[in-house]
């Protein structure tokens, strides 16, 4: 069990989300980077989807109070118990008494989970927190100091050190990734070279990124044809590339709307959402275009991968996955 | 702008590469939303008949979004399925099967409705005038949207017809009745809004914890009811 001594930016419970009342107006909500929280929680041999923590550029400071082992994975914020650092893709073992930090470093988000996920109500679904409504996680907010964030299953020490096997699968979490995009359902409502300028140039994130939507601008802004009215409210999705009037798009995330009236000029393919999960203010981004094959591809290959490690994470011995102790 | 009926041959979209959008139109009206919504209805039908390929459809104005498990389908399988169930939609007189109608009860005006006196001024009508329109027909629930159990609602009277107001609230008290353009709807939550506040109702759009949590649901129907 784990106490909250400063929360930091911004620490939420996420697990895989509730896709089930769209039609309602609920986003999905859940991790913004859905294959580290799959890794935190395969590490530990959870449930992919289960309840962990999403920490946001600056992390919390925690209090261990009862020992227990933790998965880590997704950005490297600088973890530390003490003052040994803690690689993000393994599990470590943290003493009662000792405290976890986060000293800063690259990317947006990383995840913490423990035994079987950390518990946290189901609602509608899901222990997912989603601020604007005030629902989900621990009441419906963000970590306060003084929150304790407890297993679901009892403290296996064995499960300590493994690391995730294969490098593949951890994405290159690089402050300039490329993006794949599929055309988008609204390409009659933009200039006809604005998919060949979404493409061409570096985006830059702009810091009103939130779990809604990663904000991009770059030196030209897309053209969008106005003499075509606006757009009547439809159905959106994670990966939208929507594009308002002033022709810098708004990238839709984990918390985004379920509705939304801007044209769509791409949509970034499902196997990155967890690049564009990592992206920080400040990031450069370039977009690329593949096939709706290629992208289904590229998917069951994450996703296989993904399989694959969980079976030889759920052995019971997996010792081909422990950390050699002299690299720490 | 008034579009083309709606066509034989809807036209199916990739949204992404896990998701459909079926568009049935390009226009603000019930006949067309009605069909979304039948759409919506027949995709539900075949999940709870354990059919998991498709993802909880979210309705539009005149289009469908439809996720698919891209694990199991490809787009070309998705969009021919979804082309089956479009073709398998009732004849138009299935799609007005009358719906039961929601009572909202609405205090207007004073606090509850500090922007009323100044709607009726700009459209000419004194505030019962206003009130009576506002109350006088059953609305549809055309879609959900902007926060959880948001009701987009209209078609409304065309006496009743304002753009939004020039700057939003940073906050709109929960279960404000509001209109903008042609639309009604009532404020789920304490949000910021951009609409005109009519009146105010003590009933619960979202609860959380009810089940289900939104009290209007997809193509249902509403009347407002004045109260003192």
């Amino acid at each position: 069990m784990l106490e909250v001594v400063t929360p930091g930016l911004l620490s939420t419970i996420q697990d895989a989300g509730r896709p089930d009342y769209a039609d309602v107006g609920v986003p999905t909500a859940g991790a913004c980077d859905p294959l580290a929280l799959a890794a935190a929680n395969l590490l530990l041999g959870n449930d992919a989807g289960s309840p962990a923590l999403e920490m946001t550029l600056t992390g919390p400071e925690l209090r261990v109070l009862t020992t227990c082992v933790a998965g880590l994975a997704g950005a490297d914020l600088g973890a530390h118990v003490e003052d040994r650092a803690l690689a993000p893709g393994a599990t470590h073992l943290l003493w009662a008494g000792s405290t976890v930090s986060f000293r800063g470093g690259s990317g947006a988000r990383a995840y913490l989970s423990l035994p079987g996920g950390i518990d946290a109500p189901q609602v509608l679904g899901s222990a997912s927190t989603y601020l604007p409504a005030g629902f989900g996680g621990l009441e419906g907010r963000a970590l306060l100091p003084g929150d304790r964030l407890v297993p679901l299953s009892p403290v296996d020490p064995d499960r300590a050190g493994l690391r995730w096997p294969d490098r593949l699968l951890q994405p290159a979490y690089a402050s300039s990734p490329t993006l794949r995009v599929v055309a988008g359902p609204h390409h009659d409502r933009f200039a006809r070279d604005a998919l060949d300028s979404l493409r061409d140039q570096d985006w830059e994130v702009r810091p009103e990124s939130d779990r809604m939507g990663v904000r991009v601008s770059a030196a030209s802004p897309l053209g969008v044809r106005l003499e075509r009215g606006e757009l009547l409210s439809e159905g959106m999705v994670w990966g939208a590339v929507q594009v308002p009037t002033d022709g810098q798009p708004i990238i839709l995330m984990a918390d985004h709307q379920t509705v939304g009236g801007y044209p769509v000029l791409a949509v970034v393919i499902r196997a990155d959402r967890p690049l564009l999960g990592q992206l920080a203010p400040g990031d450069r981004v370039r977009f690329a275009s593949v096939t709706l094959e290629e992208a289904q591809q590229a998917y069951q290959e994450q996703q296989d991968g993904l399989r694959k490690v969980a079976v030889r994470l759920g052995r019971k011995d997996p010792w081909d996955l422990l950390v050699d102790s002299a690299a720490g | 702008m008034s579009g083309a009926p709606p066509s034989s041959e809807p036209e199916i979209r990739p949204f992404g590469d896990s998701a459909l959008l079926a568009v049935l139109g390009d226009r603000m009206d019930v006949e067309l939303n009605a069909r979304v919504h039948e759409l919506a209805g027949s995709i539900r039908r075949v999940r709870q008949h354990g059919d998991r390929r498709w993802g909880t459809p979210v309705a539009g104005y005149c289009s469908l979004l439809v996720p698919y498990d891209l694990e199991q389908v490809t787009y070309g399988e998705a969009h021919d399925g979804l082309l089956g169930l479009i073709r398998s939609l009732g004849d138009a007189t299935r799609l007005f099967a009358p719906s039961p109608v929601v009572e909202i009860p609405v205090r207007y005006g004073g606090a509850d409705g500090p922007d009323l006196e100044g709607v009726a001024e700009r459209l000419a009508l004194t505030s019962a005038q206003l009130v009576e329109l506002h109350t006088a027909n059953a609305y549809r629930v055309f879609l959900l949207g902007f926060v959880p159990g948001f009701a987009y609602l209209g078609p409304l009277p065309r006496e009743l017809v304002l753009p939004r107001r020039a700057t939003p609230r940073q906050r709109v008290p929960r279960g404000s009745v509001a209109i903008a353009g042609e639309q009604t709807g009532v404020y789920p939550l304490e949000t910021p809004g951009g609409w005109h506040l009519l009146g105010r109702t003590d009933a619960v759009l979202w609860d959380v914890h009810r089940q289900p949590p939104a009290l209007l649901q997809p193509g249902a129907l509403v009347r407002f009811v004045a109260v003192g």
